[in-house]
This record gives C-alpha cells, sequence and structure tokens, in this order.
C-alpha cells in the first residue's frame, strides 16, 4: 500500500488563506465588513452585524467561508487556536457602545467576572489543595466570565436565564449571592438549594434563573417555557439560555431553536463555544465552520462573536435582547471561548496556578494561547487605556472580591451540615415521601 | 346532574379553569382538544382561549419540545397542561423524569411545578399493532420521583382529576384512555369540582374477593361483574384512580375484610404497577391470598384474535375471581 497512515498535517498558512486574510484573529476579520478599514485592525463585532440585528441585515454581515475548519479541512484538535481573538478588546463600534455605558455599570461588569473568577479560582485551590474534604462535580467556568458579565449586563433583573452545568458564573452576573453560593459547595443547611443540589444546580429562582441543570441540552426549552410565558402574560421579560458547544449538538437545541422562531419567543440562545464537549474536542463532531452556522435556515440572526470580548458580547446581546423585547423573535449568539480547566473536577490543576495541563483532549499550547487572552485582562485593560476609570477602582474590586470570596468560604464552613431526614421533603410541594429504606418506615423529617 | 360525554366533561374543566386563570396554558400536537354535548353544545379550547395561551391550530410533532417548554412555563409559576400521544411517550419523559420531577428537590424547594402531562393513552385493541396498542405505562411514570400518577376510567373522574390536577402544585401525570370513554357515563356535575388525588373509590361492595383495577382494565372488568356475581363470588371492586400517591388504606379495609386480592391490569407482566399493589398489601397483611392477571410480556398483537387471547378480558377476570377462592 501506497497510501500514507500518516494525518494530514493541517496547513495554518492555506487555512488563513481561504479565510482570505492573515494572521491569527482571521476569523473575526472574516465576520467583519469585507474591506472596510477596521477589518485589519478591528477583528471583532461588526457594526454591521449589530446594526443588522435590528435592521434586518444580519444575513449579509457574516461572510462565511464554506471552506471553513469544519470536516473538509481535517480541523483538528488544537485548531481551536485559529478562532484567537486579539490580545485587547478591538477598537469599533461595540467597544464605543460599552464605553458609552454609566461608570457605574462599567465597574459591576468588571465586578461580577473578578467575583465569578476568585470564587471559582479559590474553590479551585480548595478542591485540589483537599482540606476541607470538599466532594461533589464542579464545572469551572474560569476563562468564560466575559460572556456572562456581557450577556447579564444586556438584561433587566426580571428576565430569565437558564444555566448549565457550568453555571456559577451565570448566577453571580446575575447578582448571587456568593455565601449561599459557597454553602451549597460545602452541602450546608444555608446554602442555596439547602445543600439539596450542590455546584451542579445552584438556583436563584428569585432571580428568574430558571436552574443551573445537570442535563446537557434541558436548557432551551426551559428558557422557551419561560419566554412563553411571558409573552402570555404580555411582560415583556426576555429569556436567555446559556449553553456550550456540546449542548448545541443536541436534538433539543435545534428544536428549541425551530419552534422559537416559529411562535417569535423572546429568547435568547447564547452558545458559549469552548471548544470542549466535556472530554470530547468539538472540531471531531462539528461540520460546520460555526455552530451558528447550524440555524442558517431560519431567518434570525445567528452571530459568531468574540466571547472574550464582553463589549462584543454586551452590544450583541443588547441588540438581541432588543430585538426579542420588541416581538421579533429570537437569536443565536455564539460566544467563542475557551475553558481554561478540565470539564469538572480539576485534572491538570494546581493550587496557585491558573489553567490545566496535559489533558488528552487538547494542547498546552492552545490552553496557553487562549489564557493570554484572559477576558477579565482585556476589559481591564479597555476600561484603563479609555480612561474610563482607574487603576486603583479596579485594584480596590478585586480586593473586595477576594474578601467576600473568602468570607463566604468562612461563611459556608461555619454552617451546619442539613438535617439528612430533610431528603424526604421537597420531593412534593407538601409533606414527605415515606423512608421506605427502614423497615418500620419511620425517621421521617417534619 | 346531567350526563356527560367523556370528553366533553373532561374539557369543561379545562375550560372552566382556564376562563378563571387566565396563566393556566393549555399545548397539544395534532389532537385539537374539541368536545360537543348531544344537544350542541361545543367546546372548543382553541377557539375560545386563542394563541398564545393553546397551540391553536396545533404544534409540530415534537413531543419533547411540548413537554420542555410546558416545564420550563410551570418551572416560571405558570400552570401548564401539555398533551401527548402515548405512543410517543417517551421522546419528553426524558424532561418529565430528569426536570418535572426533579427540580424541586434538587433546588431546595425553589422551584414549582404546576403541570399537568396529559398521555393520550393507546389500549388493547385489535387492528393497530405493536406501538399503538400499549397500556399500562403509567406504571412508567409511577416510578419516577416527584411525579403524581392519575388514570380517570370515567367521565365524572375524568373532569375531577382533570381539575386537581390542575390546581396541584407538582407534576400529574394524567393517563387518558380511550376505551373508558364510551359507553354508559355517571352524571357530571356542571360546576368545577375535585376528585382528590389519591382517594381510590369503592365502585362495588363485597365480601368474598377485592379487585383492583384501573382505566383501561375497568372496561373489561365492568363487562366481568354480571358474571361474577352470577357465579357466586362477591367481589368488591376498588378504583384506585389515583396509582401515585395511592390510596393504600381503602385496599387494605377492604382485603382486611375479604382476606382475597386479585388485581387486573393491561400492562406487561413484568413490573407493572399491580406488582407494586400486591407487594404493598402483602407486606401489610401477611397471608391474604393474592392474584394478578395482566396483559402478557409481549406487545400488542394487530390481529383480532391473537388481541382477545392476550388481553385479560371478563371471561379471564370471572375464571381468576373463581380460582382464587379455591387457594
Amino acid at each position: 500500500m501506497s497510501v500514507s497512515n500518516q494525518k494530514p498535517r493541517l496547513d495554518r498558512r492555506a487555512f488563513l488563506k481561504t479565510l482570505g486574510t492573515a494572521g491569527a484573529t482571521a476569523t473575526f476579520v472574516a465576520a467583519s465588513a469585507p474591506g472596510s478599514a477596521q477589518a485589519a485592525t478591528a477583528p471583532s463585532l461588526s457594526p454591521d452585524i449589530a446594526a443588522g440585528l435590528t435592521g434586518g441585515k444580519w444575513d449579509k454581515a457574516v461572510a462565511l467561508s464554506t471552506a471553513g475548519p469544519g470536516g473538509n479541512l481535517n480541523w483538528k484538535p488544537g485548531d481551536s487556536i485559529k478562532f484567537l481573538p486579539p490580545e485587547k478588546i478591538p477598537r469599533g463600534k461595540a467597544a464605543d457602545t460599552l464605553a458609552t455605558l454609566p461608570k457605574q455599570k462599567l465597574l459591576t461588569i468588571y465586578e461580577r467576572m473578578q467575583l465569578s473568577r476568585k470564587w471559582e479560582t479559590t474553590f479551585k485551590d480548595l478542591f485540589v489543595g483537599g482540606k476541607d474534604g470538599l466532594y461533589g462535580s464542579f464545572h469551572p467556568y474560569i476563562g468564560e466570565e466575559g460572556i456572562a458579565a456581557g450577556v447579564m449586563s444586556a438584561l433587566n433583573d426580571d428576565d430569565y436565564i437558564a444555566s448549565t452545568h457550568r453555571g456559577h458564573g451565570h448566577l453571580i452576573a446575575k447578582g448571587g449571592d456568593l455565601n449561599k453560593m459557597s454553602a451549597e459547595i460545602f452541602f450546608k443547611e444555608t446554602g442555596y438549594n439547602k445543600a439539596y443540589g450542590g455546584s451542579m444546580h445552584i438556583t436563584d429562582m428569585s432571580k428568574g434563573i430558571m436552574g443551573m441543570n445537570g442535563i446537557v441540552g434541558a436548557g432551551p426549552y426551559l428558557a422557551a417555557g419561560a419566554a412563553l410565558g411571558a409573552v402570555v402574560r404580555g411582560s415583556k421579560q426576555v429569556a436567555v439560555v446559556f449553553h456550550g458547544d456540546g449542548a448545541a449538538n443536541s436534538p433539543y437545541f435545534f428544536s428549541a431553536v425551530r419552534s422559537a422562531t416559529n411562535y417569535k419567543l423572546p429568547v435568547i440562545f447564547v452558545i458559549e463555544n469552548n471548544f470542549q464537549m466535556i472530554g470530547v474536542s468539538m472540531a471531531t463532531v462539528t461540520p460546520t465552520k460555526y455552530i451558528a452556522d447550524y440555524v442558517k435556515g431560519l431567518d434570525i440572526p445567528a452571530t459568531p462573536i468574540d466571547g472574550n470580548d464582553v463589549a462584543a458580547v454586551y452590544t450583541m446581546a443588547k441588540a438581541a435582547v432588543d430585538r426579542a423585547r420588541a416581538g421579533q423573535g429570537p437569536s443565536v449568539i455564539e460566544a467563542i471561548t475557551f475553558r481554561w480547566l478540565d470539564h469538572s473536577g480539576f485534572a491538570g490543576a494546581r493550587v496557585g496556578v491558573d489553567g490545566a495541563a496535559g489533558l488528552p483532549y487538547r494542547s498546552d499550547e492552545e490552553v496557553r494561547a487562549w489564557m493570554s487572552r484572559d477576558p477579565i485582562k482585556r476589559y481591564r485593560t479597555f476600561l484603563t487605556e479609555r480612561n474610563l476609570v482607574t487603576a486603583g477602582e479596579l485594584d480596590k474590586i478585586d480586593a473586595d472580591a477576594q474578601k467576600a470570596v473568602d468570607d463566604s468560604i468562612t461563611f459556608a464552613r461555619n454552617s451546619k451540615l442539613p438535617d439528612p431526614s430533610t431528603t424526604a421533603l421537597n420531593v412534593y410541594a407538601n409533606g414527605p415521601v415515606a423512608a421506605t429504606q427502614f423497615f418500620n418506615r419511620q425517621g421521617l423529617a417534619g | 346532574m346531567p350526563i356527560k360525554p367523556y370528553a366533553y366533561a373532561q374539557l369543561e374543566g379545562v375550560a372552566q379553569e382556564m376562563r378563571k386563570d387566565k396563566n393556566l396554558c393549555f399545548y397539544w400536537e395534532y389532537g385539537a382538544p374539541v368536545a360537543t354535548m348531544p344537544t350542541g353544545e361545543i367546546i372548543n379550547i382553541a377557539k375560545e382561549f386563542g394563541t398564545p395561551r393553546t397551540s391553536g391550530g396545533g404544534w409540530a410533532i415534537d413531543e419533547t419540545w411540548i413537554a420542555g417548554v410546558a416545564i420550563g412555563l410551570a418551572a416560571s409559576g405558570m400552570p401548564c397542561i401539555c398533551r401527548f400521544p402515548a405512543m410517543a411517550q417517551i421522546y419528553p419523559i426524558e424532561f418529565i423524569y430528569n426536570q418535572a420531577g426533579k427540580l424541586r428537590h434538587m433546588t431546595g424547594g425553589q422551584a414549582t411545578m404546576p403541570l399537568v402531562i396529559w398521555v393520550d393513552g393507546g389500549g388493547r385493541t385489535r387492528g393497530s399493532a405493536g406501538q399503538h396498542t400499549e397500556a399500562g405505562y403509567e406504571s412508567l411514570y409511577t416510578h419516577l420521583p416527584g411525579l403524581k400518577v392519575v388514570v380517570p376510567s370515567n367521565a365524572y373522574d375524568a373532569k375531577g382529576l382533570m381539575i386537581a390536577a390542575i390546581h396541584d402544585p407538582d407534576p400529574v401525570v394524567y393517563y387518558d384512555y380511550p376505551e373508558v370513554k364510551s359507553g354508559v357515563q355517571p352524571d357530571v356535575p356542571d360546576e368545577t369540582y375535585e376528585v382528590p388525588i389519591g382517594k381510590a373509590v369503592v365502585r362495588q361492595q363485597g365480601t368474598d374477593v377485592t379487585l383492583v383495577s384501573w382505566a383501561p382494565a375497568t372496561v373489561d372488568v365492568m363487562r366481568a361483574l354480571p358474571g361474577l356475581k352470577q357465579a357466586g363470588v362477591s367481589v368488591e371492586y376498588i378504583d384506585p384512580r389515583s396509582l401515585k400517591p395511592l390510596d393504600l388504606d381503602t385496599i387494605l379495609t377492604s382485603v382486611k375484610k375479604t382476606g382475597r386480592l386479585l388485581v387486573v391490569d393491561h400492562a406487561n407482566w413484568t413490573n407493572g404497577f399491580g406488582s407494586h399493589i400486591i407487594a404493598e398489601v402483602v407486606q401489610a397483611l401477611p397471608g391474604i391470598k393474592a392474584r394478578r392477571i395482566s396483559f402478557p410480556d409481549a406487545p400488542g398483537p394487530g390481529a383480532g384474535n391473537m388481541m382477545a387471547w392476550a388481553r385479560p378480558d371478563a371471561p379471564k377476570i370471572i375464571d381468576a375471581a373463581k380460582q382464587i377462592m379455591k387457594i
């Protein structure tokens, strides 16, 4: 046999040439208005895309190559680096839009990103360090915080979100209480879910959160249902579902987008594409260049954006929210990002060190590359370079955030374990279920 | 109290509740909920309530969407009825199992789920075969935590259980069998009323055998009752109506009296809900004589004579009751 068994190597130059430009930011250049002066220097959200969301021009705004890094180009695990955004939040309409927000709001966005980062990083160190004997799953959002913060800043308090197993950042960005969150990780009775749920299900229903959820692909329906309820009530609320590239490959995503489009429901599908589906690289299962391409047959905005650029996320989310609130139906936003740590647990992670190395489904090179595009650092640079806030103000937020996190850990440590017999409660609204594990069915709570 | 067709009584309950509660929604697939009285009155849910509170002209054949979106509605505090045909019930069961039944518990009581899951049951009848002849799969739902399961067998219970299910803050599977909709029906009040979920009814008093059966096997039991009387077997016939929660007290009270329990259902044999009833009763009352007859562990056949052979029908019930008297 003369056929070589060697895997074809992806020719990066040829690949970039296919996209019609050069540089590691090619993807986002391709999504910008072709030939514009901004294309070379501001390869983020095209103003046309944002404007098009409400003006009906969206379909022309995304210049998709038919020869993307899908199966036809032998896209391999590790090639997420081809989607790497620029080091800084690019100048352009999205950044300018964000800069017009009130200072307090800009600071709140930063604060919530930092709270999320520091809370999860602290728990990573606790889990890896082993001192508190923590157990259960923990799906870190580290590296993706710009998406939650950007989208949530475009929502009203009474809008709904549906979250995922990787939802700590969503809860914090919607104003979640760190004490109750930490206590839930410690499985204490003071936790958000009274120790029934743990990390994967931490929820504050009072904040319009339909739940973090342990089933990949559950969120689209829950959000669509909440959105349908808002339409029935005429309340003008919208619902946002966050989920990953994995859930976008579930039939429920397709089903929900199709029917939500058919009924013009005020729901926004935010795909947090971190290229990693549990332990499978997205490259091995995705036939299109962008996941947003999946819904190209529907007449809705479906736009890939730089998910580590909080300005792009905010601007796109705001346009989608306005569209939904105006009764024009759903949008799909594919926020391209990268998860720094392993799916759940902390394989390859160390105390005091960011990121995780040596995981079989990704290369350390791409991890390092994406960590250099930290959404928090990029936002910090944006804020200070534009003189919107001072470094001192941000430093104070950093310090306060760490203190709030540390205080929440203390709160959790000092809280009580749940009465184990409360297991039998909250199955139904009223009364316990029978304690059938006992010979005489005794030991019931309340 | 007027006599009403089963479907009319049922939709009358739905319509009355939808008129009272403007947030109550009702979504179905292709079977438009319309019912008429012999005297000409019509209930047309889609026409009266329109969209978006109902499916209007129908929703896509996408049962997971119907159940999933209804669960989202209910979790956001909106009472909701979702309805789908039994042959496709496994599609949405993922969302019923993992979301509807579990959200309250895993959120520590934060989530509520005022949801009615209306399953249009099949039945052990000839001609359709396989996928369209199932019965007894209400037992699937009884096994899932967080759900309640009711199975009405006449027009009065159909309306009363529907209203109770709508009012219930927990997800209620309302299993609706076509076979019980024909034939003589009891009077149905015009006003709204609840048949309490978890309350059985003694349909006939007796002293020899306690016969427990729910829809759709109630059709065969009703046919068997005259024959049983003729054979000299005094049967106490109980329709639990609600399988979860189960009114075990009513059944135990009866079996204490008769000492014999015969359960008749249309489920497949293994792990049908009747097995659970027997397990409960023999644990509470050791020494009683208990038997169950059911559909075999086979899919429903298409041929009429094959179905008649497999169905636990009136002659087989009469025979079973006679046999249990001898042990």
